[in-house]
């Protein structure tokens, strides 16, 4: 559960964008559509947000490094009346981050319209801006991920195997943010995706291997039910498992939704609603740059199990600049308890109140 | 030591004070023209820069079409920000329109804000947040402060922008807070502006931004060689070489003429210090034979050219940041030239080219000083506190005439062939500086010929039976050539300078009035600014009722050739093939192109710039691609410094291109010509049209003509006084000189009034050689000015026109301002107190 975007959507632009003339008629997210692949990999650009978000975690001889590049595409509701390819129709955002333990969190950005630097496909996963690319290929060895990215300070080049089949994530794919059925979104996850590739931090190339987990997500809906914000989950575990926890917040910290998905390692899935799922904060982490303090040490439980996360870096703080500024917590995190491994925890709307 | 040096300076100054200020003076001058060109030109050339960095940002690359007509598909904008090394390209479209019923179309730019962030932030939107208005997405237009005002519109008012026949009706969304606050300019989002205005597919400009660690030099190398032969990459530091060739001959030519007022400067300097040393020879030879050394003799004249030369130079950059200031409030940045946006720029000075212009000011003084001081170190003493000064101390003798059987004639006859052989040069890094070597060379053979044409003269002269005082100014100015040489020689560069300047204004002047016969055929001219003309005039022009016997489109545009040089001109003609002189003035013969290749005809620029010649097969960067074109001959232009090149409509139509005229030159059907202007009124007021007529255009253009020559004739004036007054400097210092022998005259019955007149005889005859061999130098420097320097700083060609009653009426003017300044001198004369002079020299 991604849910920058719906938040950060109407964010974005605001000093460029705000309501379209005429409201725009977005279609919504219903239960029982069945989700069709690789086509469903691509853009629906109909709807009024959708990103695909990789993280993962490449293995070390001293730490894990942790990597995420995340494709947000919008639809803002602006220049819907002009009939050009080159209108600001479609927006899409790029976001990478590396996490290196000991060292930094590095993080870049790219923005672009559709057909003005920045691409996507209706019919399967294949998006870019300049030359950060997301897709997927079909080989005879099977389907994969292609991940690229550049920036001043590292780059990568990674090629995502899957090693087990997609994660629809709520009901086939309908996953419920809130209490009233229309909020919510298309998921679909695809956890523990072997990672190999080149990384290029300051100049330095090295080879890598690790685990990442990918996400799609689609939906025009807004953040409901008096939420400020969020905490997500999403591990590989090391048994093979996955799981996938979130709660939102209103402004007092109090949960109002929360939602879970475990895989185990034989592939059985099973889903915990909101009373069965709690966030407990254990450790939290002041930012001096933002003056946030993030419950970077949580304590998730969900049915008969306990976790406890622990970042490989308190400071994976991260701040948008573009168009507007975003600050929020997304970092490679260790889990511990009933059931072990390493993934992404996100922490958003601690930077003071998310603003609609 | 340095006591008594200071002394001596001071002493100086006080018995001199006239001829040292205005020594001072002449370099303060020579500084001030200098350093005002200098600091309008910098900051005229920074103003158009940060007008350019604001409006194209900070790129380290940009994509264009060579064709002003063409553009940057999309889809190679979106292939280049696929490269590795491309951290964004920022795509443009850079239009003009028409607001509302204004008449000047304005700079529209279409931006996508994404990209535009990373490379021209500072052509931002700032949306009004009291209108409810739409954002840039959606439409909305983003004026800059200064265009706001100008129009007199707010945030939330609805506007019209015209480009030919396609409109947009849209609001202004807010403005542009980070442009300059003379910036005139809309912003509005790229979509917008294709969808209303186009190109269809295209943008103007991709401008690029790429990652640190890339070469810029090879990623562009390896990027050119990909690209369709319609498009280049220019890298940014070819658009400040642009910026700079623009301007540049122009400035160059401005310099020289404020070094020719330095020069003047030094030649006063020379003859204010080499009367003083005469004056003292007496002095300096009782110093010397009290112990001081002929090293510190010449040391101490070289000391006070010094101390004329730094006085000078501080009060010219002084003088000079006053002038720049007032200059460009009148003129503007370009002094008239026409090359930059007429603004005001702001004069902000710069450390080391003030101190450059400090130091010439100095070398010039010291430069001066340098004969002066070798004199005095060579007087030999004991003659020297007898008889006074020598004139040629090596010889070792008393005042001498000059041996008049020495061929003295064959070493001016030998610098006369060096500077013929200098002018033949070709240019030298794009500047005539062969050309301005053989000025200098001129003018020292002027002045070094002075003494031979003065002793050739009065030599006779004073063969001659005249009357006593004028017998006796003769003989003076024959016998002491070397004073009359001294006297002349500001008066000799000043005139020279100003007869070759009024020589090449005068011979350019009438060629541009012929050439203006020649291009402007028709009655009526009908332009619209950059924009292309509405089709419905098009289209009214040829029905029969339209009171025109004849119309003829042109279609302007421009090509890049080479990035680092301004556009060529590109005209689209409805001219004919076979008869391309009825319109065209050629330099030369008009080749007959083979029937199946586009000819094209070039300007004289154009021909001289990137060395084509007619007959040649030329590869134009046309349409997107590169087309091979016949080069049919080569005509003359001086309204584009830069080139320009022709193509008939026939031609461009064959080659697939979409002929959009701009100007139209119209022939009323006879009788009709009151009925034209009016048929045509409601076409000019509606679309913002301009129409003339070919007189008014004939006038105006003279009169742009004469604006850019302004500043020459204001350092010629300068020039001319310096001289004039050296003239009166150096006489007054000659009757000091002279003080004995003019007592010892005054002794034998010359009362004050013969003394005085001979005196401004003398000044006279000098003027009048120093006039003489002037307008001789100011012939040869004109014919090289206008047969050197000209073809090779601006790239035409003009046949020589000397205005010789302008140019003799000038000579007469300044013998009589010399006969005036000799009277100051004269006035010298009534001062000498007849009795103490003879008892001093006894």
């Amino acid at each position: 559960m991604r849910r920058r975007t719906f938040l950060s959507t109407p964010l974005l632009l605001p000093t460029l964008v705000t309501a379209a003339d005429e409201p725009v008629a977005y279609p919504a997210v219903r239960p029982g559509v069945k989700l069709v692949f690789p086509r469903d990999h691509g853009a629906h650009p109909d709807y009024r947000t959708e990103w695909w978000y990789v993280t993962g975690a490449l293995d070390s001889p001293r730490r894990d490094i942790g990597f995420q590049l995340t494709f947000f595409r919008s639809r803002p509701g602006t220049a819907e009346a002009l009939p050009s390819p080159i209108a600001a129709r479609q927006i899409v955002f790029a976001h990478a981050a590396l996490t290196i333990p000991g060292d930094r969190l590095h993080h870049a950005e790219r923005v672009a319209r559709a057909n003005l630097g920045a691409s996507f496909s209706r019919l399967d996963c294949d998006l870019g801006i300049g030359a950060w690319r997301m897709t997927r290929e079909d080989r005879s060895t099977g389907e994969v991920f292609l991940l690229q990215m550049q920036s001043p300070q590292f780059s990568y080049d990674f090629t995502l195997k899957p090693s087990q089949p997609l994660l629809l994530q709520g009901d086939g794919g309908y996953s419920r943010k809130g209490r009233s059925p229309e909020l919510a979104s298309y998921y679909v996850s695809w956890p523990q995706l072997q990672v190999d590739g080149v990384l290029v931090v300051d100049g330095r190339r090295q080879a890598v291997s690790g685990r990442a987990w990918f996400d799609h997500e689609w939906s025009t809906a807004v953040l409901g039910d008096g939420a400020v914000g969020w905490d997500w989950l999403g591990i590989n575990l090391a048994d093979g498992g996955a799981l996938m926890a979130f709660r939102l917040r209103d402004a007092r910290g109090a949960t109002v939704f929360a939602d879970a998905a475990w895989r185990d390692a034989a592939g059985r899935v099973r889903q915990f609603g909101a009373a069965e799922v709690s966030f407990t904060p254990l450790r939290t982490w002041l930012s001096a740059r933002s003056g946030a303090s993030y419950p970077v040490q949580m304590e998730v439980r969900f049915g008969e199990h306990t976790l406890r996360t622990l970042p490989v870096l308190d400071d994976q703080e991260l701040s948008t600049s573009r168009p507007a500024e975003v600050v929020y917590w997304e970092g490679l995190v260790k889990v511990d308890g009933t059931l072990k491994g390493r993934g992404y925890l996100e922490l958003t709307g601690y930077a003071g109140r998310l603003q609609l | 030591m340095t006591l008594l040096a200071w002394w001596l300076v001071r002493a100086q100054f006080r018995t001199r004070r006239a001829a040292t200020l205005l020594s001072m003076l002449a370099i303060a001058l020579g500084v001030a023209l200098g350093y005002a060109i200098h600091l309008i030109n910098d900051a005229a050339l920074t103003d158009f820069n940060r007008a350019l960095k604001t409006v194209q940002g900070d790129p380290d690359a940009v994509l264009a079409a060579r064709d002003s007509a063409g553009s940057v598909p999309l889809a190679t904008v979106n292939a280049i920000a696929r490269d590795p090394a491309v951290l964004v390209i920022a795509p443009v479209i850079d239009t003009r329109v028409r607001i509302d019923r204004w008449r000047t179309p304005f700079r529209l730019i279409g931006i996508d804000v994404f990209s535009a962030a990373a490379v021209m932030p500072r052509l931002l939107p700032r949306r009004d947040e009291r209108a409810a208005t739409k954002s840039i997405f959606d439409g909305g237009v983003y004026a800059s402060p200064a265009l706001l005002d100008k129009l007199g519109l707010q945030a939330g008012a609805t506007v019209t922008l015209v480009r030919g026949e396609h409109e947009w009706l849209t609001t202004i969304a807010g403005d542009l807070p980070a442009v300059g606050p003379d910036e005139l300019l809309l912003v509005a989002d790229i979509a917008w502006v294709q969808d209303r205005f186009g190109p269809v597919g295209a943008v103007s400009e991709g401008r690029v931004r790429l990652a640190p660690n890339t070469d810029l030099a090879s990623w562009r190398a390896a990027l050119a060689a990909r690209l369709p032969a319609g498009l280049l990459i220019r890298a940014a530091d070819d658009d400040s070489t642009r910026v700079a060739n623009v301007s540049r001959a122009y400035r160059v030519n401005l310099n020289v003429l404020a070094l020719v007022a330095l020069l003047t400067g030094a030649f006063l300097v020379f003859a204010t210090q080499l009367t003083a040393v005469a004056q003292r020879s007496a002095q300096f030879a009782l110093l010397g034979v009290l112990g001081l050394s002929p090293r510190m003799r010449l040391l101490q004249v070289v000391l006070e050219g010094l101390a004329i030369g730094v006085p000078g130079a501080l009060l010219g950059l002084g003088l000079g940041y006053l002038l720049a200031i007032a200059f460009t409030r009148l003129l503007g940045g370009d002094l008239g030239g026409g090359y930059f946006l007429a603004s005001a720029p702001l004069i902000v000075p710069e450390l080391a080219p003030t101190l450059g212009f400090l130091a010439l000011g100095c070398a010039a003084s010291l430069a001066g000083a340098l004969y002066p001081a070798y004199l005095n170190r060579r007087q030999p003493l004991a003659q020297a506190l007898k008889m006074g000064f020598s004139q040629n101390p090596r010889a070792g003798g008393a005042i001498r005439t000059i041996r008049t059987t020495r061929p003295r004639g064959l070493r001016p006859l030998l610098l006369v062939l060096v500077a013929l052989g200098l002018a033949q040069l070709p240019p030298i890094v794009e500047l005539p500086l062969g050309g301005y070597a053989a000025i200098a060379l001129v003018l020292v053979i002027g002045v070094g010929s002075a003494p031979l044409v003065t002793q050739c003269v009065f030599g006779w002269f004073a063969g001659c039976r005249l009357p006593a005082a004028q017998q006796i100014a003769v003989q003076n100015v024959a016998q002491a050539p070397l004073m009359a040489q001294v006297a002349a020689s500001g008066l000799i560069v000043s005139f020279a300078l100003t007869a070759s300047m009024v020589i090449m204004v005068s011979s350019f002047r009438v060629a541009v009035d012929h050439w203006l016969d020649h291009v402007l055929p028709a009655p009526l001219y009908l332009r619209s600014k950059g924009t292309p003309l509405p089709q419905e005039l098009l289209a009214a022009l040829t029905r029969p009722e339209a009171p025109f016997a004849r119309v003829e489109r042109t279609a302007y545009g421009s090509l890049t050739i080479d990035s680092q040089r301004p556009n060529v001109a590109l005209l689209v003609r409805e001219i004919e093939r076979s008869n391309p002189a009825a319109r065209l003035p050629f330099t030369g013969p008009v080749l007959a192109s083979p029937a199946d290749t586009v000819v094209v005809w070039i300007s004289e620029p154009m021909h001289e710039i990137y060395r084509i010649t007619p007959g040649q097969t030329l590869r134009l960067p046309l349409l997107g691609s590169e087309v091979k074109v016949f080069v049919g001959g080569v005509w003359r232009d001086y309204s584009r410094q830069f080139g320009a090149v022709v193509i008939s409509r026939d031609d461009f139509l064959r080659l697939g291109g979409v002929f959009q005229p701009t100007d139209l030159a119209l022939w009323p059907l006879p009788g009709q010509e009151a009925l034209a202007g009016d048929w045509l009124a409601p076409w000019t007021s509606g679309y913002g049209l301009e129409l003339a007529d070919s007189a008014e255009i004939r006038r105006l253009s003279l009169s742009i003509f004469d604006r850019s020559f302004a500043v020459t004739y204001a350092l010629e004036a300068a020039a001319m006084l310096i001289g004039l007054f050296g003239l009166a400097v150096t006489l007054a210092a000659s009757v000091w000189l002279r003080a004995r022998e003019l007592a010892t005259l005054a002794a034998l019955g010359f009362d004050r009034r013969m003394l005085s007149r001979a005196v401004m005889l003398e000044g006279a005859l000098i003027a009048a050689v120093g006039l003489l061999i002037g307008l001789a130098c100011g012939v040869a420097i004109g014919a090289v000015l206008t047969y050197v320097v000209n073809p090779q700083a601006f790239h035409w060609r003009m046949p020589l026109e000397i205005p010789w009653s302008t140019v003799l009426a000038g000579a007469v003017l300044t013998l009589l301002a010399a006969v005036v300044a000799s009277h100051y001198a004269a006035r010298q004369t009534t001062r000498l107190t007849v009795a103490q002079v003879l008892a001093s020299a006894q």
